[in-house]
């Protein structure tokens, strides 16, 4: 009787599997594969302003960038920032996760303070950062001024100044990335089963020592993931140096991504924009699988 | 108790910083929303106190009142909203499958979809808004829908394959072999149970959609379909001239709610974990 | 007193109810920037749901993007008067959407890669690198230049590829690039900015006075103009008229020592980190005792603090060593996409708007001069008109400037796309940044950015657009 054999087929894990997966991979296939695809095609063509076709030039865009400063500035911040960042993020957020998790008076809004962050759109918040760091107008300026901290006529320019403003991207993507990793760490500790606790408990395990041989180890692997999620977020993203420094000053702040836009958009070499925005990929890809790896070997079963 | 009193006072001393620095930028934009322009451009001020013609609520009123903004927020709802649907619809399935049926095979596809979070999308929106032009999208916010559940699904079948990993077989073997069929536990029993990390999906794939900048701008230029964030700088950015007071009254609107949503469902997420299926 | 925002020229007083309410708040003085905005602004509402003249549809339709203009009363005339007449007069729905300057060239890649988009596209530059996307634009030139006489020498360098011999883009106006300074503080000091060496003169005392001079070196456009210019009047040019680079010159070494002199001596670290917005934003707070900058800054200043805007004058731009060379500030570009719809309504919508200028030129309060000058008759005896101005007739100076001071970006060869990819990477600013900061010397750094530059042209002569 067919119906019961459709019926069959559907309990089948060989057929319900990728009958359930298939939309979510058709889906990312055609709206990130393919046009990842065609940025590959394009990395190897000297395509300019928006034409996605060009010329074949093999792998000039990409030895053409690596040999041009202000990309390998661009890498080299990229990898800089982000691991600054998300030191900054795991610290914070580990340790606030920890306070986070207990019941004490006045949670609630704690806690709707350090999500508003996460909450805003990056590229608005980005914004109210820019005012925040304003050449004229900071507020952090005026505060330092008045506490007689810095001179008066030249006080420090956050964007101004190449060091000043890496830390002051780094400080933005920190900032917007806490309340994220905070949470994720929250679901990790609250994942701890009771009955671990118990024994720690029960084995007198407390205070620093219960930290160290249980909640740590058991964290690990949320914590990672959080950690990876952190660095791509961060890798990859624009809108924080596009908004800030564009890139500047002198192109001290280029990121890959900004740099990839600023060649491939705003200067009209489509093709070196393309290489420019792959060179990440295969570094992300590594990093990834390393973490997953990892995260899946501390795994406490 | 002195023990509750110490760890509470512990609690603030480590917490109260992180919240003070976090927050103050929020506070800082309301205290500019609140100026006038004469008070705002004035190094002479304080910026911490109100001058003349302040506190002010004309930002506001221009917000409201001479940009669209009010539709930009109700479009950024309504594109947000639906790609959390499609998302949940397309990935509650995967995540499962991924978890649970799908063993070697089904690693490797998992870490898959994470590489794709590893291209930026300043690029990607070239060859998308040829896709979006060829299926007469071009301009509308079904454009943002159709695309967005790209970057959103990846993401969201992760954290629900995580959270599927989490549940004991148990429950699911039960059921089935009290006669129901895979389809049924799946519907009956285990989707239920992961309300938690359904919630989880739900907020993390909102914050992603109202996060988005690039395809927003590639691929929308009339004004009444822009979300938020489009809009903002299209009409309080003009040139060489920002409207600061405005700008920033603009971004703390949707924070605000935003954020109390997400403490909200905070709860019952950690709730699901400490709770629930592992009693 | 006359209204500011009234409608100029032949079109229509037409939008006369809505003006009472924004008068009445224009009185709130301390508000008053406010109104400007919320002229402008409700021009974005207003096209969505603005009444048709007559009960009937239009038989075509024209799509147009642009920039949202700094001056809010310019976007509120074009789309809701001067479009809707147009359109009237054409049997065309004229469609007007806006976007930030700063995302102008995404969308346009955007559109190209999507062969899809709008008819008519706006830049705020000469968009060569665009030159294979777009029609060729001779037709609407020649149309214009029956009219009114042969295209200003500006809009022709920025607009025509001689190696392709294809206008490449429409050039409507360009704005041209005042020095503003602060005639007070200047009086103090007793000199005028009429010359380089006088600035760099000034600078000291200024500077200790708490009022340094803001010429920027920044990721920006305005960065980008005023170093150019500084360049030029230094005799240093990033190409010669057959368009080959020739950036490494005395004329650069001794701009790059100037700027350095400057910066030490009259000038504090906010340069480095400014947006467009910075230096009218730190003029219009009384900090700044000179800019280079389009009128936007007094404009600014007499909304938002007109005892301040009287105190700010306007010269052309200093002279150097090579004379007086200047940049306009921006050029507006249009262009039609080879893929537009709607080729003839186009090119026509464009002979007519530059044909008869005289509303756009009064409604941008003079920032937007005319690419054929003919096209607006009269043009000093209306900057001398100007009723806000204070002191009266200060802003006749920009006549001079349009028609002697103001040349391409490139001058004096062409605006090509080798010249685009550098102005979009800001290689200008960065030099001089890095030679005032004391991080190369000058002439290490016109010998490293000669060589930039020299294998971007490569790259486009390679392409045959240069």
């Amino acid at each position: 009787m067919p119906r019961r054999r459709r019926r069959d087929l559907l309990e089948e894990r060989r057929f319900l599997a990728p009958a359930l997966i298939a939309p979510a991979v058709l889906f990312v296939g055609l709206l990130v594969g393919a046009p990842l695809i065609l940025s590959v095609y394009l990395s190897l063509t000297n395509a300019t302003a928006g034409s996605l076709t060009g010329d074949f030039v093999g792998f000039d865009n990409y030895a053409s960038q690596w040999s041009d400063p202000n990309f390998r500035t661009a890498f080299k911040n990229t990898i800089v920032f982000t691991l600054a960042a998300n030191a900054i993020v795991v610290l914070g957020a580990s340790v606030l996760a920890h306070f986070l998790i207990r019941e004490f008076r006045g949670k609630w809004l704690m806690r709707f303070l350090v999500l508003l962050p996460w909450a805003a759109p990056v590229a608005l918040s980005t914004i109210g950062f820019l005012w925040i760091f304003d050449s004229l107008f900071s507020v952090v300026n005026w505060t330092l001024k008045e506490l007689s901290l810095v001179d008066q006529f030249n006080p420090p320019q956050w964007l101004g100044e190449p060091n000043k403003a890496l830390a002051a991207i780094t400080t933005v993507h920190a900032w917007r990335l806490l309340p994220f990793a905070t949470v994720i760490m929250i679901a990790g500790l609250a994942s701890i089963p009771k009955e671990v606790d118990d024994a720690a408990k029960v084995d007198g395990v407390t205070g620093l020592k219960k930290l160290w041989f249980v909640t740590l180890p058991l964290q690990l692997p949320i914590a990672t993931i959080a950690v990876l999620f952190g660095i791509v977020f961060t890798a990859t993203d624009m809108a924080v140096v596009y908004i800030l420094t564009r890139g500047g000053p002198f192109n001290s702040t280029q990121m890959l991504p900004m740099w990839a836009f600023q060649t491939g958009i705003q200067g009209g070499s489509l093709g070196e924009g393309a290489a420019v925005a792959l060179f990440l990929l295969p570094v992300l890809a590594i990093v990834t699988v390393l973490m997953l790896l990892f995260a899946r070997r501390v795994e406490v079963t | 108790m002195p023990l509750r009193r110490r760890d509470n006072l512990l609690t603030w001393l480590v917490v109260g910083p992180f919240a003070i620095v976090l927050a103050f930028p929020f506070y800082w934009m309301l205290q500019t929303s609140l100026k006038s322009e004469l008070d705002l451009y004035n190094t002479e001020n304080n910026p911490f106190g109100f001058g003349e013609g302040s506190p002010t609520l004309d930002n506001y009123r221009f917000l409201f009142g001479e940009t669209q903004y009010a539709h930009w927020l109700l479009n950024t709802v309504l594109v947000g909203l639906v790609v959390v649907a499609i998302t949940l619809a397309v990935s509650l399935p995967a995540g499962y499958a991924l978890a649970r049926l799908s063993g070697r095979w089904g690693q490797t596809l998992g870490v898959g979809l994470f590489l794709v979070y590893l291209v930026p999308p300043t690029l990607l929106f070239l060859p998308l808004s040829r896709v979006v032009a060829e299926v007469g999208l071009q301009d509308r916010l079904a454009a943002l829908i159709l695309v967005y559940p790209g970057f959103t699904i990846p993401f969201a079948t992760w954290l629900l394959m995580g959270f599927f990993k989490s549940i004991p077989r148990e429950l699911e073997d039960a059921a089935l072999v009290d006669g129901a069929s895979r389809l049924r536990t799946l519907t009956r029993i285990v989707f239920p149970i992961s309300l938690p990390g359904i919630l989880t999906v739900v907020i993390f794939t909102f914050s992603l959609c109202v996060n988005e900048f690039i395809y927003a701008i590639a691929f929308i230029t009339s004004s009444d379909s822009k979300v938020v964030s489009t809009g903002i700088y299209t009409e309080l950015i003009r040139g060489d001239v920002f409207f600061w007071g405005a700008l920033m009254a603009a971004t703390l609107i949707p924070a605000i709610p935003l954020a109390l949503l997400y403490n909200t469902f905070l709860d019952r997420f950690i709730a699901g974990f400490t709770g629930g299926a592992f009693r | 007193m006359a209204d500011v925002y009234d409608v100029h020229g032949s079109i229509g007083e037409e939008v006369t109810g809505t003006r009472t309410t924004r008068r009445e708040l224009l009185r709130r003085g301390a508000v008053g920037s406010i109104v400007v905005v919320y002229g402008g602004a409700t021009a974005k509402s207003a096209v969505g749901g603005a009444p048709r003249f007559r009960n009937r549809e239009l038989k075509e339709t024209l799509r147009i993007i642009q920039w949202s203009h700094f001056v809010p009363a310019y976007d509120k005339w074009f789309d809701n008067v001067y479009v809707k007449r147009w359109g009237q007069a054409n049997d065309t729905e004229v469609i007007v959407d806006h976007i930030n300057v700063n995302d102008i060239p995404a969308r346009a890649a955007a559109e190209v890669a999507a062969q899809s988009g709008h008819d008519i596209f706006f830049f705020l530059a000469p968009p060569a690198a665009f030159e294979d996307q777009v029609i060729d634009h001779k037709e609407i030139v020649q149309a214009v230049t029956r009219k009114r006489g042969k295209i200003g020498n500006l809009a022709f360098r920025s607009t025509y590829n001689p190696r392709t011999k294809k206008y490449f883009a429409f050039s409507d106006n360009y704005v041209p690039d005042p020095a503003n300074y602060r005639a007070d503080l200047w009086g103090e000091v007793g000199i005028r900015p009429t010359s380089w060496d006088n600035i760099l003169r000034a600078a000291p005392k200024l500077k200790a006075m708490g009022h340094p001079v803001g010429i920027g070196m920044s990721n920006e456009i305005d960065s980008n103009m005023a170093l150019m210019a500084l360049m030029m009047c230094f005799g240093g040019f990033i190409q010669n008229d057959k368009n080959r680079v020739v950036l490494n010159s005395k004329g650069t070494r001794e701009a790059l020592k100037f700027a350095k002199a400057l910066f030490e001596q009259g000038m504090s670290n906010e340069i480095f980190a400014w947006t467009p917005a910075s230096n009218n934003q730190a003029m219009v707070a009384g900090r700044l005792s000179l800019a280079m900058n389009a009128i936007s800054i007094t404009r600014t200043a007499e909304l938002v603090n007109p005892e301040l805007a009287s105190k700010i004058e306007l010269l052309p731009i200093p002279a150097g060593p090579n004379g007086r060379v200047g940049l306009e500030h921006v050029m507006g570009c249009y262009v039609i996409w080879k893929f537009a719809k709607n080729k003839r309504l186009a090119k026509k919508f464009l002979v007519d708007l530059e044909t008869k200028y005289i509303g756009a030129f009064e409604n941008s309060k003079f920032y937007n001069f005319p690419s054929w000058p003919s096209s607006v008759p009269n043009i000093n005896r209306r900057l001398e008109r100007d009723p806000v101005a204070k002191p009266a007739g200060k802003y006749k100076v920009l006549g001079e400037i349009a028609e002697k001071y103001t040349k391409n970006v490139g001058y004096p060869g062409t605006s090509n796309a080798g010249i685009d990819e550098m102005f979009s990477k800001f290689l200008i600013p960065q030099m001089f940044a890095e030679v005032a900061q004391g991080k190369r010397t000058p002439d290490d750094a016109a010998r490293t950015y000669d060589r930039q530059i020299r294998e971007i042209f490569q790259k486009w002569r390679n392409l045959g657009k240069v």
